[in-house]
């Protein structure tokens, strides 16, 4: 086994994140960036920002496995895995008894269920369409013009039952604008713009057997998507120590098993020559 | 990954190049001689009758698929939505019917032709679902042409003496029509010589298709949906049977050889529902990269049919065209699956979710979670459609496909694991 670093990029549509661990498999770094137009210097971003508190002579890159809509512009990434794989094999880390897993992404939304040996039984990803993914949220928050976290405040305080009949993105945001006209409470309307993706990842999913994990952006930053989840299923959910880092994390986990089924490496690299623009001084 | 192994083409293809351009280039004569007459068909409709009258046989569900493969399908649909076909009606249609609109065909660019043959008849059965019948019947208005239809009994569970009495008296219909229309009487023997090539050709695909149960697999999915054409185009003609004896002979060349459509074949999957044309060329590439290949498909199985025995043609044609797959019932079309992932010893299947083709997509009724819950099969579904781009999204399809592919390597390891266990001493 290396005595590098093993590193998990996660480039996602919105966010670009980095998990570096130990040969012990601790994390010593980690960092979210985001993905702006280019996703390989995102990754590289990250990738510095996560090695930041990794002392320089330590900063040897193992083995690095990306994942994530930008997971093929990763530069120098050993390989590439699906985001689907990674987020099962992160939340199963932090929860060995997990059995389904939702990822509530800027993009994509995905649940996937996995047996008792983490091998995947079955996986779904949201169809061509915004809807039941954080870019729904994004889009409906601009039209109120409140910051999603004011979005998530407001939820918290409802009381009521609402729920939106619209799944389109540009119908919701017709609906809301419909339902403040009718004087429904704000923090309501809300609530029921969780309560609608949640029903679109519900029905995503087919298997529906065994705790339940949640991870994502979209997760990590809203309490009232949580709730909205857990109303819908019936059960508390499972919430990682860092949802937005499931799937980086589930990477450089991948990372250390690879590297572990192919112990003879040809040479180790710096990770200057895995970013291609790792600042030695790095920028936070 | 499946390394550099080289893609190794089907020579046979270059015939076919050849054998198209001859079809397309004597339909355009056709329309044009005032004493041939030119008769548009659907894909699984009773062409035989046509080809027997002597009619040249079109089919418009090629076209509409063209469109769909040359990526223009999306720019031609809203024309057909605004002349009040609905947006999510079968894209093969609405871009068959903007494309008409707008005067648009591949078929100008691939042969030099000005399009579709103006038809002086059409005909179409709904055994493969009720949307051709609203196509055909816009073609015989712009046209005005006759629309000639035969509707039989769809979604059957056991095929019986009275469905296929039913369909045959149907078929007898459309034959006193067509000679009372267009003053003609169809020769004695026409029918059956014409269904017997018919036959031919079909067993002849069915042959060739069977030969991918070889491993690698002779061919794939991608490489049938190109050498489908002659079956579809020209059943009844000497040609397709010849065409089909040359594919059959490379193939069993290629099982000789080990030759196969994916060299370095890891995985064998099953591909239900229809082709996503305009993006066949990357999903194919992208299972060779992976190592997959599909090595059988519904789609391409659709036009292997039983044998003809020689006995009444429209008995024949009457049961073959009701015992096609996309006219029975959830259960036999779910048996049928089974019996192909057990006859190729495929590792998992992948569903298409075609959205403007319901009657043509089997993930709508809870098929594939019965087939993984069920019978452990490996199942994937993705979203798409047969020809409208704006339904699939490339960058979901290829993660599927990955993971999918990462689903099936996992469940291979313990597999192999255990088979060092039981192997160690």
């Amino acid at each position: 086994m290396s005595r590098g670093r093993y590193v998990g990029i996660d480039a996602g549509s919105s966010a670009t994140k980095c998990v570096v661990l130990d040969v012990a498999g601790d994390m010593l770094g980690q960092a979210v960036v985001p993905s702006g137009f280019d996703y390989a210097e995102a990754a590289a971003e990250a990738l510095a920002r996560a090695m930041a508190g990794v002392p320089l002579a330590r900063r040897t890159v193992a083995y690095c496995v990306s994942t994530g809509y930008g997971r093929k512009n990763v530069r120098g990434a050993d390989r590439q895995v699906t985001e689907i794989t990674c987020h099962a094999r992160g939340a199963r880390q932090w929860y060995p008894q997990v059995r389904g897993i939702v990822d509530i992404g800027g993009q994509d939304t995905k649940v996937v269920w996995i047996d008792g040996r983490g091998e995947l039984i079955d996986y779904r990803m949201n169809s061509k369409c915004a809807a039941g993914t954080g870019t729904f949220l994004e889009s409906v928050a601009v039209r109120l013009g409140l910051p999603l976290t004011a979005i998530d405040e407001l939820a918290m305080t409802s009381t009521a039952r609402t729920v939106l009949n619209s799944y389109c993105t540009v119908f919701t945001g017709t609906e809301v604008i419909e339902r403040i006209k009718a004087g429904e409470p704000r923090q309501d309307i809300s609530m029921g713009l969780f309560r609608s993706i949640a029903a679109r990842v519900f029905e995503m999913s087919a298997v529906r057997d065994g705790p339940l994990a949640a991870t994502g952006g979209v997760v990590a930053h809203c309490r009232a998507m949580v709730r909205a989840l857990e109303e819908i299923f019936g059960a508390p959910l499972l919430l990682p120590p860092l949802p937005q880092l499931a799937g980086a994390y589930g990477a450089a986990l991948l990372a250390m098993e690879l590297a572990g089924a192919e112990p003879v490496r040809a040479a180790e690299r710096t990770a200057d020559a895995l970013g291609a623009a790792i600042p030695t001084e790095v920028r936070v | 990954m499946s390394g550099t192994a080289k893609r190794i083409e089907i020579q046979a293809a270059q015939r076919l190049k050849t054998l198209m351009r001859d079809y397309f280039l004597d339909l355009d004569e056709a329309a044009r001689d005032p004493a041939r007459r030119v008769a548009w068909c659907t894909s699984v409709g009773p062409c035989e009758i046509l080809v027997a009258f002597g009619f040249a046989t079109y089919f418009p569900e090629n076209h509409g698929a063209l469109l769909g493969a040359k990526k223009i399908s999306h720019q031609l649909i809203p024309y057909a939505v605004s002349a009040g076909y609905c947006a999510e009606s079968c894209s093969y249609m609405n871009s068959d019917i903007g494309a008409a609109i707008r005067g648009v065909s591949p078929l100008q660019d691939a042969y030099g032709v000005g399009g579709p043959p103006k038809p002086d008849l059409l005909v179409y059965s709904t055994n493969q679902c009720r949307e051709v019948q609203d196509w055909f019947n816009f073609f015989g208005r712009r046209h005005d042409a006759p629309v000639l239809g035969v509707c039989p009994p769809t979604h059957l569970g056991d095929v019986t003496p009275a469905h296929v009495a039913f369909v045959r008296g149907e078929l007898a219909g459309l034959i006193e029509r067509i000679e009372s229309q267009f003053g003609l009487k169809l020769a004695p023997g026409k029918l059956e010589e014409t269904v017997a090539r018919s036959s031919q050709a079909s067993t002849l695909w069915r042959r060739v298709l069977e030969t991918a149960g070889a491993r690698p697999a002779t061919l794939s999915f991608w490489d049938g949906l190109i050498h489908m054409a002659p079956v579809i185009l020209m059943r009844g003609s000497p040609a397709a049977v010849a065409y089909y004896r040359e594919l059959l002979a490379e193939m069993h060349d290629r099982v000789a050889q080990g030759v196969g459509a994916v060299p370095k074949e890891r995985f064998r999957v099953y591909w239900e529902g229809m082709p996503v044309w305009p993006r066949v060329r990357d999903l194919s590439e992208k299972c060779f990269d992976l190592g997959v290949s599909v090595a059988a498909s519904t789609y391409c199985n659709s036009w292997a049919f039983d044998e003809y025995d020689g006995g009444d043609p429209l008995e024949w044609m009457a049961r073959t065209s009701i015992s096609i797959f996309i006219n029975r019932d959830e259960a036999t079309k779910q048996a049928f699956l089974l019996e192909m992932m057990r006859r190729y010893e495929l590792d998992g299947i992948i569903f298409h979710n075609a959205r403007t083709c319901p009657n043509n997509t089997n993930s709508r009724f809870g098929m594939a979670q019965r087939l993984r819950d069920r019978c452990g099969l490996a199942v994937l579904v993705i979203d798409g459609d047969l020809s409208d781009q704006r339904f699939f999204s490339t960058a979901q399809t290829m993660t599927n496909l990955e993971a999918f592919v990462e689903q099936l390597e996992a469940r291979r390891r313990p597999a192999c694991a255990a088979l060092v266990e039981e192997v160690a001493p």
